[in-house]
């Protein structure tokens, strides 16, 4: 089934920028998409769609069969995003209190949301440093609870907008890690993101964009040729044949 | 960013961050009206118990000092212009300005006065989640006709919660201009408004983000908030600050 379905999406900024041009796309339950392309591509314009944080300006967006836009709490509910700039989507004032948010928002009651939270925070690793405050908490780790934060509202797709962004290498790991076992537990995962390498051996699907459009559309082993062509990887940086991290 | 300013939530088990929302905050309201009218024995009084809940609560002094800073500054220019605009008995004189007893006492006890309000105001702020000061403005709203007290108690924790945010990036900005030779500029008005257009573009933007990533997770004004319970614990606490307050007008 599909579980995101895109027909002749396209929206032009108030500035009159054409941000997106006419993409279709379906995604299946359980699939794991990378999307790829250059800064200013399209892509994060392309995942505020997908819950409502911006509205077609033609075209529909559809999550399980109905469109974003009859019901933005459903599709938000069902869509969790993970935004490229961790430190301006953590709200809460200690660790616990950013994850509670969430559920807080969706009016479940006290004893749901302190299960749903300890859940989230023994998923990614953080229930002991519960009442920290998020300031000083490291980059990976902050990024880490920025997922908990949407796992506590129990999505069944997962959006990553640059998840990788500003880590070290390690820290690119847990995360990694972490999304893999995401997808491991059944949800589908979406990630846009510059770091190529280091998730398209994982990857079932990549969607390369340029400028609004989607421009080649398939799986990753196919697309090799065409990231060279479009300029995303560097001929001689690629490591995709090399093996698999452990 | 791990130096945070102390004008925000720092997460504890004193009494205080315990103590139910409405308290502390009628307890903040006695205590600022009281000092008002406070002479010098008051405000010793008032001094030592806040140097008490200082400790308590377990904030660094270093941090406040760093915080505060610019109050500093302010309360001094208030000090001077006291000094110097206060009629009485001159202490000593120069030329046509005179500094006299008067005018030392009343600096002195203004800027206490003040200095002890804005230290009650960094407890309460530090021990008070901006999500629980949502809640308690709600109820204390709430029975009043005409007045949306959801939605302004929305907005009055949305301004806490982003204080943090704003001193932050005033520091945040500064470090930046001044890595670029702002200092060598000497004409403080070209600093200023360089850096107060900075720092709105960049806040905004900030906010910009958060109010996307807030939405993205279904914010609204209709949500669980914090419960608000208050037991036997808060009520002797509101006994002790009136008895404060009360020998604070008496002595
Ligand atoms: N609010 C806006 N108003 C006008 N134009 C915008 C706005 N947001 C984005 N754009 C433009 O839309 C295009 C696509 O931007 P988008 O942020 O989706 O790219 P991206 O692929 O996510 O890039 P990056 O890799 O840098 O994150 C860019 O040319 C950008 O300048
Ligand atoms: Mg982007």
């Amino acid at each position: 089934m599909d579980i995101i379905e895109i027909v002749n999406l396209s929206h032009r900024f108030s500035n009159g920028t054409l941000g997106l041009n006419k993409i279709n796309l379906s995604i299946r339950k359980g699939t794991f998409v990378v999307i790829g392309g250059l800064n200013g591509s399209g892509k994060t314009t392309l995942l505020k769609h997908l819950n409502g944080l911006l509205l077609p300006h033609t075209g529909i967006v559809k999550i399980n069969g109905v469109p974003v836009s009859k019901n933005l709490l459903r599709a938000r509910q069902i869509v969790g995003m993970v935004f490229q700039d961790a430190d301006s989507q953590i709200v809460g004032e200690t660790v616990y209190d950013d994850v509670a948010f969430g559920p807080e928002n969706l009016l479940l009651n006290r004893a749901e949301i302190e299960k749903r939270v300890s859940e989230a925070l023994t998923c990614v690793g953080l229930i002991d440093i519960a009442e920290q405050r998020p300031h000083v908490l490291s980059g990976g780790e902050k990024r880490r609870l920025t997922i908990a934060g949407i796992l506590a509202m129990e999505p069944q797709v997962l959006v990553f907008d640059e998840p990788f962004s500003n880590l070290d290498y390690p820290g690119r790991q847990q995360v990694l890690e972490q999304i893999l076992s995401l997808h491991a537990s059944g949800h589908t995962i979406l990630i846009a993101t510059h770091d190529l390498e280091d998730v398209m051996t994982y990857a079932d699907r990549l969607i390369l964009m340029k400028d609004g459009v989607v421009v080649k559309d398939g799986s990753p082993d196919k697309l090799i040729d065409d990231l060279i062509v479009l300029g995303i990887l560097e001929p001689r940086g690629f490591r995709f044949e090399m093996e698999m991290p452990s | 960013m791990t130096e945070l300013t102390i004008l925000g939530y720092c997460s504890g088990d004193s009494v205080l961050h315990k103590t139910d929302v409405r308290f502390k905050i009628a307890c903040l309201i006695m205590i600022s009206i009281t000092t008002i009218s406070a002479n010098f024995w008051a405000l010793s009084m008032l001094t030592l118990v806040l140097a008490v809940t200082f400790m308590h609560v377990g904030l660094s002094l270093t941090s406040a000092f760093k915080t505060l800073r610019y109050v500093f500054v302010l309360l001094m220019f208030i000090f001077i212009a006291r000094i110097l605009s206060s009629p009485g008995t001159p202490v000593f004189a120069f030329s046509k300005i005179s500094v006299t007893r008067e005018g030392i006492y009343d600096g002195v006890s203004i800027c206490w006065r003040l200095l002890d309000v804005i230290v009650v105001g960094i407890l309460f702020v530090s021990t008070t989640r901006s999500l629980e000061i949502k809640s308690a403005v709600a109820w204390l709203l709430h029975p009043i006709p005409f007045i949306p007290a959801k939605r302004v108690a929305t907005m009055m924790s949305l301004v806490m919660r982003f204080m943090p945010v704003i001193l932050d990036q005033a520091r945040e900005t500064a470090d930046a201009q001044r890595a670029r030779g702002v200092e060598n500029r000497k004409n403080p008005i070209y600093r200023m408004s360089k850096l107060g257009i900075g720092l709105m573009r960049r806040t905004f933007e900030r906010a910009d983000k958060l109010a996307y990533a807030m939405e993205a997770r279904c914010y609204s004004e209709e949500r669980t908030d914090p419960a608000l319970d208050s037991d036997s614990n808060d009520w002797i606490m509101l006994v002790f600050v009136m008895a404060l307050c009360i020998a604070m007008t008496v002595v």
